[in-house]
């Protein structure tokens, strides 16, 4: 039988597949890639790729091949890549011998990188996805990250489709577009000037549930934050909390909140805020919901 | 009661019958998840309801906002209604949380005096949600209400049951939580591996009893 042996892990590597939704009345949010568009490339360099990948963060991976060849695609931020000692561009596509020690190394961009297979990894489905809930301790490898003498094992081969050398998205450099929140009204009008003019910046802390922003500007500093009645998180909301810090809520999302929201992250833009790293500035930018549907079309 | 329709991101919309908790609002938010769920709304993907608001989730690929909306929007004047269909459930407590003297103290209530008010009528769950299994089940009378704890508990474990805001809540997994820890249950509102994973729904009624 085909595994790969974990031999090291940066934090919070998980498994992941498209996503696990409909469950959040049960609790449980949807989690799935972080940079979805990176999990599709890392899937289209293989040709046929199993539903479930590996997601890693920006400290990357080392890992072995044991029992039989196996095709692997990369892509995502920008890591460093080695095979067997060879040094490989990224992303890539690559054909893996038993034996063959694979080093992804940290590199100049983004959080997340992606690794997908010829074939799909050999752990129970729960409640229908191979999805990692950090927040729900489900899926993936007992629900928990990977860590290093990990045996990731490989069941059936995916079929067989054509390998592509899939073009990246063209990374846009501007605003993280934005539609006004369920409870932007709760801020007065300088509050929701200021948050689109001032700039943010992404804080060290970071993680599958959310990204917390540094507010320098003070946008937040003397807004009164009062707790509601809780209602339904979607990724990408921009929630600020009880200190005036914004937070913005990602793939493993608390399923409900109780802060307000002043906006929402468009699904086009999603991604990119996602491998934005910890001290890079950002703006947001409110756009219509017929205007983000229009980007997604 | 005509609630508000407001999106949700570019993929969902809320449907908000109020901005603060009451029967009313809640009861108004069950049924309308209820009626949307029945309804075979086009491009619909996911209704959840919460406190006073119901969510709802589509497909973008399949319908626009604009017509999503104009779609839930006929729903507000159906006549026909869903009829709820609430359940009964018995859920077993040992009252022996950390905060239940203090508890009752606020209250000026004795131990004993505490859980049998805690206990003489049944609950309905308020919602679900919150995290996996957990249950908000309410309301109290004002007699039973206290406020939440000014601290913090980074975990509490699951099984545990909580008390505050005129609510009992019934914690299915690990949480951290400010609110007052009055007992225990082995009841458990949530099992991944079956489908769906958790047993009772908003609008169910739940009869707290002593244990042991």
């Amino acid at each position: 039988m085909t595994s790969i042996r974990i031999l090291r892990a940066g934090p919070l590597a998980t498994l992941q597949d498209a996503r696990r939704p409909g469950l959040l009345r049960h609790g449980i949010s949807a989690s799935g890639p972080m940079d979805r568009s990176a999990f599709e490339r890392a899937g289209a360099w293989v040709g046929g790729a199993g539903t479930t990948g590996i997601e890693f963060t920006a400290a990357g991976l080392r890992f072995a091949v044991e029992g039989g060849a196996l095709a692997m695609g990369c892509d995502g931020g920008s890591f460093g890549l080695s095979i067997d000692g060879a040094e490989k561009s990224w992303p890539a596509r690559a054909v893996l011998k038993p034996g063959s020690i694979v080093d992804i190394t940290p590199g100049p961009a983004g959080n997340y990188g992606y690794l997908r297979f010829d074939r799909e990894i050999d752990v129970p489905l729960v409640l229908g996805s191979r999805a990692t809930s950090s927040i729900a301790g489900i899926g993936g490898m007992g629900g928990r990250a990977l860590v290093g003498g990990d045996v990731v094992a490989f069941g059936e081969t995916a079929p067989r489709v054509p390998s592509q050398h899939p073009r990246p998205s063209a990374v846009r450099q501007g605003p993280i577009r934005v539609t006004w929140g369920i409870h932007a009204d709760r801020f007065d009008n300088p509050t929701r000037q200021r948050f689109v003019s001032e700039g943010f910046a992404i804080s060290a802390q970071l993680d599958r549930m959310g990204v917390r922003l540094a507010d320098r500007a003070g946008v937040f500093a003397g807004a009164t934050i009062l707790s509601l009645v809780s209602d339904a998180v979607v990724p990408g909301d921009i929630q600020i909390l009880g200190d005036g810090t914004p937070i913005v809520l990602m793939r493993d999302h608390q399923p409900t909140g109780g802060y307000p929201r002043i906006a929402t992250v468009i699904s086009a833009d999603f991604d990119r805020l996602a491998q934005l790293r910890p001290g890079t500035e950002l703006k947001f930018e409110p756009v219509t919901v017929a205007h983000a549907e229009a980007l997604n079309r | 009661m005509i609630p508000l329709i407001l999106p949700l991101g570019d993929e969902a919309l809320l449907v908000r019958f109020d901005e603060v908790l009451s029967d009313e609002a809640n009861r108004a938010a069950i049924a309308f998840a209820a009626l949307a769920e029945a309804s075979d709304l086009p491009g619909v993907a996911e209704v959840a309801p919460n406190l006073v608001s119901v969510m709802l989730r589509y497909d973008p690929s399949q319908i626009t906002f604009d017509r999503f909306a104009g779609e839930v929007r006929l729903l507000f004047s159906s006549t026909e209604g869903v009829v709820e269909s609430s359940r009964a459930h018995l859920v077993p407590v040992a009252f022996d949380g950390e905060d239940l003297d203090e508890v009752a103290a606020i209250l000026g209530l004795s131990r004993s005096e505490f859980v049998a008010s805690h206990n003489e009528a049944p609950l309905r769950v308020l919602a679900t949600g919150f995290a996996p299994g957990f249950l908000y089940c309410g309301m109290h009378p004002e007699a039973l209400v206290v406020p939440r704890r000014a601290a913090v508990r980074r975990q509490v474990p699951a099984g545990t049951v909580l008390f505050a805001a005129g609510q009992t809540a019934i914690a299915s997994t690990p949480i951290p939580t400010g609110w007052h820890v009055i007992g225990h249950t082995p009841f458990r509102n949530f099992d991944p591996t079956v489908e769906p994973p958790t047993s009772v729904r908003a609008g169910d009624t739940i009869q707290f009893e002593a244990a042991r």
